[in-house]
């Protein structure tokens, strides 16, 4: 039997089964998680209709597009890596993660870029707001958008940890054709951050 | 029969997900443009919301049936999905069910749905200096 199965289990594949679910279990918490900002936001653009939208076509479009693209290919980097993993060719799967890793930090740059350009102009949460838009239609988007783009990020920096690990491992062989269940569960989580992403681009910048 | 787990002599060659990958990949990459393109053309109102909104959704079914691969493999991380994505309805559907059904004096004075006079008063005293905007506490003075 594969020395990576715990006393527990009768198999390498029911001990993988196990802990699918389990990181299943852990995404949907992820998911109810963000949902309750996309609640919040929803009810705020509901009231604050028109500055909401003046609030969002302020941000720059194209900054956004160009993340979400950078963040799909790294999903797709990903994934290739895990194919490369059923394969053996585990030092594959270690660059592709890693070639994940660097769009995950590109990402991370240019959001910088955007809040610093938010700082800039006053385009900050809660009562720090002090934009162009008049009533509080204007701080409470800048305050949504902070914490969902912010928590989201936090997410990003979090997968880029969890894949830094497992490609340190796939590299010094601790994974192989048989047994990865690891890179693929890096792998949904990393999936994940890329899917709340695909929502929070249209909720934040063009709607 | 297949064999069992642990008794197969030779092990199946691993069926590889590279062609599917990377037809996923460029269909996200289109869809992103897709969705792009028509926010520039500013469709109005509840259309455009729910065309931003449709593209998302078709995205991110792709990359759970396929990057996530829920297409392969079904049983307890579909329901686990599934039933998560029922509570994301019911918290966001009746959240919103809640605020658009109040009665409009219910609701923050200078919303959108308030009540116009009572709105308008609010902005125009907001813009005199007269009041302070009610999220935002009194600048503070050096």
């Amino acid at each position: 039997m594969h020395s990576a199965v715990a006393h527990h289990f009768e198999s390498l594949e029911k001990q993988a089964e196990a802990q699918r679910l389990g990181m299943w279990l852990f995404l949907a918490t992820e998911i109810l998680l963000f949902t309750a900002l996309f609640a919040a936001y929803g009810v705020y653009r509901f009231l604050y209709t028109a500055a909401f939208s003046e609030a969002s076509r302020g941000l720059e479009t194209w900054l956004g597009g160009v993340n979400t693209l950078i963040l799909v290919t790294s999903s797709f980097t990903v994934a290739m890596g895990l194919d490369a993993a059923t394969r053996g060719r585990t030092r594959r799967t270690a660059g592709l993660l890693g070639l994940s890793i660097l769009l995950g930090a590109v990402f991370l740059a240019l959001k910088a870029f955007e809040y610093h350009h938010h700082f800039a102009h006053g385009e900050l949460p809660g009562r720090y707001y002090t934009g162009p838009i008049a009533g509080s239609g204007g701080a409470l988007f800048f305050t949504l958008y902070f914490l969902i783009t912010g928590l989201h990020a936090i997410h990003v920096l979090i997968g880029m940890t969890v894949l830094a690990v497992v490609a340190v491992r796939c590299w010094r062989g601790a994974y192989d054709a048989e047994y990865h269940v690891p890179v693929e569960l890096a792998g949904l989580y990393w999936h994940l951050v890329d899917l709340i992403w695909i929502f929070v681009f249209p909720l934040v910048y063009l709607i | 029969m297949t064999a069992h787990a642990g008794d197969a002599a030779v092990p199946a060659p691993p069926h590889s997900h590279r062609g599917r990958y990377l037809a996923v990949w460029i269909a996200l990459l289109l869809l992103t443009g897709l969705t792009w393109g028509l926010s520039r053309s500013h469709v109005p109102g509840f259309a455009g919301v729910a065309i931003a909104l449709g593209i998302a959704i078709v995205k991110g079914t792709l990359v759970a049936l396929f990057f996530m691969h829920l297409w392969d493999r079904p049983g307890p991380s579909r329901l686990v999905l599934l039933s998560s994505l029922v509570f994301v309805a019911l918290l966001i559907g009746l959240t919103l069910l809640d605020v658009s059904t109040r009665s409009p004096l219910a609701l923050p004075p200078d919303a959108d749905t308030a009540p116009e006079a009572l709105r308008r008063t609010i902005l125009e005293e907001e813009a005199a200096g007269r009041r302070s905007p009610p999220e935002r506490l009194p600048r503070a003075t050096p």
